[in-house]
């Protein structure tokens, strides 16, 4: 593709909501103008994009994409799909694979999969501890030099607290930085849904919001005393949101994240036993709900993550407790979030593109895609009156373990662009 | 009125539950004759699926299946091994295949009896499932309650124990809430959840407890190896705070409260001996109850197998 125009499409950015219309001029990959009636020459592509929205594209730093080791479940291959057909055209890999991504040699597999299968960029992040086996530390220098930048055991903490604090020590003098998944297991009991009201109807222990809101304290503790910058993954309750604002007031170098789900669905919603609302940390209640969007609003949350967790149909139609956590995200995100909050009013645009293109971005180093001249060509048209049904045949992920399956939204994502390269038109 | 499955309690209307405690009481009549069976299932299959050990129940369910003439097998399965998920749902498979017409399943997992009727034409009673529900042993309770109080609405029942771990505590709470009987709960903080109903009664203290003069008095069964877990410091301690020590029961008695337990009763823990003998201890009487109770459930439900030979095409597919 030499040269692309999109036509009168409202331009979105993280730094207004006027959705000012123009026309944007892609040449070789870069976005050489941007104006009212540009004109095309013959070998141009034009795309109408009047009545709908051009944003940067977005990035989501938290995935499970199960290679290798649960092929079944996702791969590179279909889980970056899967992203593109959510208009996310950069991800950050979970390393809970199988072996876990603990070493160079790992990084390295990671990266030469993605090579070969990926049509956006694939980063991944590396383990804290050996086989996240909480133990001994991991090959960290050796993840690093191959470009890994967040250092994780995500779906677990690291329950020796001297072992994270020497980690921490050690790793601080690097370019790099933490991020906790926050639990404390002997409070979590079997890991299914929130201690409240629906684990008291459903009889089964639940666990309480303690459990990780004692734990993120103490990871903020531990980075705070040893300098280290520490993120904060998939908060799930109001106190864990006010946690990580009072440790930002306190000067502590701590970002954290929100997931779609958390913000969207609660306790209420797992109904009699419906596997698709069960995820760790677990929903929580309404309130909580309407704190982590205030702390969205507020900037307590950096950035929106998915943590998409791919999960096959048989292992989600199991009872509550023996099915998996964790349900796919890659490609409702972005639909989802505008049909409940852009939708209604709840926040603009540029809080989106904030949160879950550019935040994203510059956490991991990377300068964030703006519409702007320039500018390289990696974004999103969205159709804001079209409608997404999200039914298996729509979605590229090998898994269906999503509360919106064949649920239908407002809102398209149309077109995504990177470089060169349409990766998608409806 | 009729349903396929009988999962839990919170899901049956007021009206059906008075249904089944109605019909339960002619089934009841039966057994003071000489010929105490029916045909009422003949021809009817009943299998028994409990992953968890009991006695009690597993033997009230299978008199109940022969006495309304159904032929009853005792489903093997392993009880050492904590039975996951998995192996479940490719034993529903089996159990399909079997033509089988009601599944009566016990599990140690809440929500197993619900994926086992939804993958299957056969009526699925719940044996009890975890922590969530025992809805035939509520139904039992009911009934006995209703034995002495007619009327049950505005009785007062107080349940003392674990409550946190019961299904029977969670199932019985509603149905007798469903009857119109105040419900209250006793017992150690660390066993009484935080999150039940609100309009249930919470109470922290026996003699309190029992200044708010209770119609009937429920006791759980302790579970011995909650002991390796610390709910409480001791059995002694728990029986010295909530037992039904001998100063206690001739309170009791006095105000003739009548005293109620899902047993196998743990006698010295959550009572003493003289309960046993008490005249308006209705324990023995909720055991014969319980057989009258599932003949009503087993007739009351109709499992979608009714006509099997009309199904082939759909089977041979």
């Amino acid at each position: 593709m030499a040269s692309l125009l999109i036509k009168k499409a409202s331009i979105a950015s993280e730094d207004n909501d006027d959705l000012l219309p123009a026309d944007v001029l892609v040449e070789n990959g870069l976005i050489t103008k941007i104006g009212n009636d540009i004109e095309a020459d013959s070998a141009t592509r034009v795309i109408d994009g009047s009545g709908k929205i051009l944003s940067p594209a977005m990035f989501d730093t938290h995935i499970h994409m199960r290679e290798p080791g649960q092929e079944a479940k996702e791969t590179i291959k279909s889980g970056t799909e899967a992203a593109i057909n959510g208009g996310i055209t950069g991800v950050v890999l979970m390393p809970n694979t199988s072996p876990a991504i603990d070493s160079a040699a790992m990084v390295r597999t990671i990266y030469d999969i993605a090579e070969r299968d990926a049509r956006i960029p694939v980063y991944t992040s590396g383990c804290i501890t050996k086989g996240r086996e909480g133990k001994e530390l991991a090959g960290i220098d050796g993840m690093l030099q191959l470009g890994v930048k967040m250092l994780t055991d995500d779906g677990d903490a690291v329950p020796d607290m001297m072992l994270l604090k020497r980690a921490m020590e050690y790793a601080s003098e690097f370019d790099c930085f933490f991020a906790s998944h926050c639990e404390v297991l002997e409070l979590s009991g079997p890991r299914a849904l929130n201690e409240g009201k629906v684990s008291y109807k459903l009889g089964i222990q639940g666990t309480p919001a303690c459990s990780e809101e004692i734990c993120m304290d103490r990871d903020i503790r531990l980075a705070h005393a040893t300098g280290a910058r520490l993120h904060i993954q998939h908060v799930s309750s109001k106190i864990g949101m006010e946690t990580i604002r009072w440790w930002k007031q306190m000067g502590a170098k701590v970002t954290a994240e929100v997931s779609p789900h958390h913000l969207l669905f609660n306790e209420e919603d797992i109904g009699n036993y419906d596997t698709h609302y069960k995820m760790n940390p677990p929903l929580r209640t309404a309130e909580d709900n309407a704190a982590l969007l205030q702390g969205l609003k507020e900037g307590v949350f950096d950035i929106i993550a998915t943590d998409h967790a791919p999960h096959t149909p048989f292992e989600k139609e199991q009872d509550f407790v023996s099915a998996p956590n964790g349900i796919t995200g890659l490609e409702t995100a972005v639909v989802s979030l505008f049909h409940h909050y852009i939708n209604k009013g709840e926040f603009g645009w540029s809080l989106l593109v904030n949160r879950y293109s550019a935040q994203p971005r510059r956490m991991m180093g990377l300068d964030p895609v703006a519409i702007v001249e320039g500018g390289r060509a990696d974004f999103i048209l969205f159709d804001p009156k079209g409608e997404t049904t999200f039914s298996p045949d729509f979605m590229c992920s090998k898994s269906e373990n999503t509360p919106f399956l064949n649920k239908t939204l407002d809102g398209s994502i149309d077109l995504v662009v990177v470089g060169d390269d349409i990766l998608l038109q409806r | 009125m009729t349903r396929k499955d009988l999962l839990d309690i919170e899901s049956l209307r007021r009206e059906e539950i008075e249904h089944l405690l109605d019909q339960a009481a002619p089934f009841k009549e039966l057994f003071t004759r000489s010929v105490k069976k029916v045909p009422a299932l003949k021809g009817k299959s009943v299998l028994t699926l409990f992953y968890e050990p009991s006695t009690r129940t597993l033997s009230s369910f299978e008199v109940a299946a022969k006495r309304l003439s159904a032929d009853v097998t005792t489903f093997d399965v392993p009880h050492s091994s904590v039975v996951k998920g998995e192996s479940v749902r490719d034993t529903i498979a089996t159990l399909q295949a079997m033509r089988t017409d009601y599944i009566i399943v016990r599990n140690q997992m809440a929500g197993i009896p619900l994926a086992i009727a939804r993958a299957t034409k056969a009526s699925v009673i719940n044996a009890g499932d975890g922590a969530h529900s025992h809805p035939t042993q509520a139904l039992l309770d009911g009934f006995t309650f209703k034995e002495v109080f007619p009327e049950p609405a505005g009785k007062k029942l107080l349940i003392i124990g674990d409550i946190l771990h019961s299904r029977v505590a969670r199932s019985t709470s509603t149905l007798m809430r469903k009857l119109g009987v105040e419900v209250a709960w006793l017992g150690p903080g660390s066993l009484v959840p935080k999150h039940g109903p609100s309009e249930i009664k919470r109470f922290t203290n026996y003699d309190e407890a029992m200044k708010w003069s209770p119609d009937a008095v429920y006791l759980l069964r302790i579970q011995m190896e909650r002991q390796s877990a610390p709910f409480f410091p001791s059995l002694r301690e728990y029986t010295k705070l909530y037992g039904i020590t001998q100063e206690r029961f001739k309170r009791i008695a006095d105000q003739g409260t009548y005293i109620m337990h899902p047993g196998p009763v743990n006698r010295g823990v959550e009572l003493c001996d003289d309960v046993m003998q008490y005249q308006r201890c209705l324990i023995d009487q909720q055991v014969e109850n319980g057989i009258a109770t599932r003949m009503a459930v087993l007739y009351w439900l109709k499992p979608d197998t009714a006509g099997n030979e009309s199904l082939t095409d759909e089977d041979t597919n």
